[in-house]
């Protein structure tokens, strides 16, 4: 069974359709890269995953619950909106870490939120913040920031941050977890040190789709492909046919054109 | 002479650091909810919010004392209310109005991407607030509130206008007595006051310099 199934999904803002009859499927352990140019709705889509947008057609499945049918007022309560999320964790372009917090309580704030509706956590509440804790910890080791725990965010740098991002996200132990351009953000001496990472959770088969205009990178780490275009899906398939050998002219352009600035692919 | 004048300064000051007092306490919770009003999604609460917050914050403060202290007697024929009351529901109007704005500013400052980092990580509406954008709000509002603290404190002299003996009045009863030093010696008092909230405001905005 598929992980992660989308069907004909679609969105508008007022009378801009931003996404239109978008459907595909994942499986568990598999990446999905999603390219196209700006403004072809890769960020709505993802922002639609994490109900960040509603979506005005369509249906959400992962792992064969319906989260979100938008033909049924039922899956829209606001009040379960929040655990449906859980399913999915987000890492932003801007990263969005809490300015507040040390990297270690960015990771460890919304566990332990979390942590405080367990029927057990009174009872058990030491031992239960202090595996949040370790757990958090382990995380930001994973990410090669175990040395940062106690920094701010604005004592790190970009690619710091983003990877502290990454940490968060993963700490919530989502089901899929998705990238929004996350490397758009930084410097390009520090964009290797975050797709490292990514890859990384790549090989140690995360599921994972990522939204990015790295097309080396997307080729290299992705199974599946999506290319967008104007809100629908023109293309999509195993990541070496798509970017290698597309069929549809459109796909074909766009990848010329990233082709020919390499400097920035 | 100097122990006479300070005691009746002293009175003064009692009044001006009351009004200051009740003034704060009411203004900054009715500021928020001026500022909710000012950025509700309902067009036609917006607009009144809006116009009531441009009509206070664009006519003096002098001016807004004279008016609710003699306005419900000579519109309605009502009794003079109480001078010191009147004082402080002005205060409190005027105040909130321009605290609202800050509140605003802070509210807003803090970039949508921290509510969704938040709310995308499972945490409720509240704990989004609470435990992420209120102390960026906090840190956002400091310094301004602090100018208009200061400010504050040195408004409550107008309260002169409809006779309440706050510590300038009583200061000015010395001039019909031929004595200058007097006024410097108020000086000294609002000195000392403002002297103090800024160590506060400073004391408060360091606490948060850790973070940016």
């Amino acid at each position: 069974m598929a992980i992660l199934d989308v069907q004909h999904m679609e969105k508008h803002f007022g009378a801009t359709r931003v996404l239109e009859d978008i459907s595909f499927q994942m499986e568990q352990g598999e990446a999905l890269a999603i390219i196209g140019s700006s403004g072809s709705g890769k960020t709505t889509l993802l922002r639609c995953l994490n109900f960040l947008e509603t979506p005005d057609q369509g249906k959400i499945i992962v792992n064969g619950e319906t989260l979100y049918d938008a033909g049924d007022p039922a899956t829209q309560r606001e009040s379960e909106v929040r655990k449906k999320r859980l399913h999915f964790g987000l890492v932003f372009q801007s990263f969005n870490l809490f300015p507040q917090y040390t990297a270690l309580e960015n990771v460890t704030l919304a566990p332990r939120l979390l942590a405080k509706e367990r029927p057990d956590f009174k009872a058990r509440k030491k031992e239960i913040l202090e595996e949040i804790r370790s757990q958090g910890r382990s995380m930001l080791e994973r990410m090669g920031l175990g040395d940062r725990e106690g920094h701010y965010p604005h004592q790190l740098s970009g690619g710091q941050q983003q990877r502290v991002a990454i940490a968060r996200a993963l700490a919530m132990k989502p089901d899929i977890l998705c990238f929004d351009e996350p490397t758009s953000a930084l410097d390009p001496e520090l964009t290797g040190e975050v797709l490292k990472v990514i890859r990384e959770l790549a090989e140690q088969k995360t599921t994972m789709i990522i939204v990015t205009h790295e097309m080396a990178f997307a080729r290299e780490v992705a199974d599946q492909v999506i290319f967008m275009d104007q809100g629908v899906i023109a293309e999509q398939g195993p990541a070496h046919q798509v970017m290698d050998h597309p069929k549809e002219e459109r796909t074909r352009r766009f990848l010329a054109r990233y082709a020919e600035g390499m400097g920035e692919a | 002479m100097l122990l006479s004048v300070t005691l009746t300064l002293l009175e003064g000051l009692a009044v001006t650091l009351e009004l200051f007092g009740l003034t704060l306490l009411f203004a900054l919770p009715l500021g928020l909810v001026i500022s909710f009003g000012s950025m509700s999604r309902c067009a036609p609460l917006r607009w009144v919010v809006k116009t009531i917050v441009w009509v206070v914050r664009g006519t003096p403060l002098m001016l807004q004392i004279m008016v609710v202290f003699f306005g419900p007697g000579l519109l309605f024929g009502l009794p003079l209310p109480q001078r010191f009351t009147a004082a402080v529901v002005t205060f409190v109007i005027n105040y909130s109005c321009y605290f609202s704005e800050i509140y605003r500013g802070g509210i807003q400052g803090v970039p949508v991407g921290q509510q969704e980092a938040g709310l995308v990580l499972g945490m409720t509406k509240s704990q989004v607030f609470f435990k992420v954008t209120l102390l960026q709000i906090i840190k956002r509002i400091v310094p301004p509130m602090g100018n208009e603290f200061i400010t504050l404190v040195k408004d409550t002299a107008l309260v002169r206008v409809i006779s309440v003996y706050e510590i300038t009045w009583m200061g000015e009863t010395y001039i019909r007595k031929g004595m200058i030093w007097p006024l410097f010696y108020i000086a000294v008092f609002y000195l000392a006051v403002n002297g103090i909230l800024t160590l506060l405001l400073g004391w408060l905005e360091k606490k948060m310099d850790y973070f940016k």
